[in-house]
């Protein structure tokens, strides 16, 4: 084979390999971290001031117009559902890697989030009525017009607790999993508001 | 006595078929329920699958929007026990999958294309810059033979 031939061979392979792999940076997606973020908000679009300067006393059938915003950035589309709990101060919190299990679950919300966007979900809750008993009292409530009957009760009234979790739908299990699938293990965010029944 | 024997027997036939019916339509319910749970499950993991391979976010966020009224329909379903819903959701989980699986093969089509015509400039250009290389003495040469000419003329 003539040396120019030769040459020509490999200046071309060399050159193509440059190129392929300019090319092969600009097609590939760029490499982000991962994550989900969320918050319960106010009606005032606020991360505080959840029951308007009442300082946590909450009144019977005044409702609260709370919502989550919850930010997808996980790379692709999302099924997640807000799983809301009542405890009170002597409950076992849920964790970044344990749910509450063991604290009665009120209901869920569900919804589909596509990557790179916030979703709003809607939370309305009031207290329906108290029923005081040895010392407890004990709440019925409407969440999002739903009735339910907490089987939890808080020492007159004081320090009740809703806890929120975060969960993803993970295709491997066919279910819905605490928090979001991390680099190495499963990630939870729980959120928790304290508030007194007045 | 034998027409008591048949009275009692006709009663329990009565019972266990009005029963036997109770539980159809009930589980019918549940079932169609499930189903429509079933199907908003298998929309959302296509949907995924056309979004991880490249369907553009406007494509994903129409699909998203199917799925979340998909997803009100089951809720109302199984709030209401009503098998309307639970047939709407069940329909537009299924035209949800559909479109996905279109877009999915648009978009894994799209992605090919792209690749394709990236790594071909790719090539072109690696031999382009090859030849020039190699020849770039003709192009010295032919500038000089260009400028000689201009000054023969002046």
């Amino acid at each position: 084979m003539p040396p120019r031939i030769i040459v020509l061979v490999l200046l071309f392979a060399s050159f193509s390999l440059v190129y392929c792999s300019i090319a092969y940076y600009f097609l590939s997606r760029p490499p982000a971290q991962e994550f989900m973020a969320w918050g319960v908000f106010s009606p005032s679009g606020t991360l505080s001031n959840y029951f308007s300067g009442s300082e946590g006393n909450v009144v019977v059938g005044k409702p609260l117009n709370w919502h989550f915003g919850i930010t997808n950035q996980m790379g692709s589309i999302q099924y997640v559902q807000v799983v809301y709990r009542l405890g009170n101060s002597t409950s076992a919190n849920p964790n970044a890697t344990a749910p509450g299990d063991a604290i009665p679950q009120l209901g869920t919300t569900s919804i589909f989030i596509p990557n790179s966007q916030t979703a709003l979900v809607n939370f309305t809750w009031s207290i329906s009525s108290e029923k005081a008993r040895i010392g407890m009292v004990f709440i019925n409530m409407t969440i999002n017009g739903q009735q339910v009957s907490p089987p939890v009760g808080a020492v007159s009234g004081q320090r009740f607790r809703f806890f929120f979790e975060l969960w993803t739908y993970d295709v491997a299990s066919n279910s819905f999993q605490y928090g979001y699938k991390g680099q190495n293990s499963r990630v939870g965010l729980p959120l928790q508001v304290w508030f007194n029944a007045a | 006595m034998r027409f008591l024997q048949v009275a009692v027997l006709g009663v329990l036939l009565l019972l266990s078929s009005s029963f036997s019916i109770g539980r159809e339509e009930a589980s019918g319910q549940s079932v169609r329920v499930d189903d429509a749970r079933s199907a908003l499950v298998q929309a959302f993991v296509l949907v995924r699958q056309a979004d991880l391979q490249g369907a553009s976010p406007g494509q994903i966020s129409q699909l998203a929007n199917n799925l979340n009224l998909a997803l009100d329909y089951e809720e109302n379903a199984t709030r209401l026990s009503s098998d309307a819903y639970a047939n709407m959701s069940l329909q537009l989980s299924n035209t949800t999958s559909v479109q996905a699986l279109s877009t999915a093969n648009a978009a894994r089509t799209q992605t090919f294309f792209t690749q394709v015509s990236a790594y071909s400039v790719a090539v072109a250009a690696g031999f382009g810059s090859a030849l020039l290389v190699l020849e770039s003495h003709r192009l010295n040469d032919a500038v000089r033979r260009f400028r000689l000419r201009r000054i023969r003329l002046e």
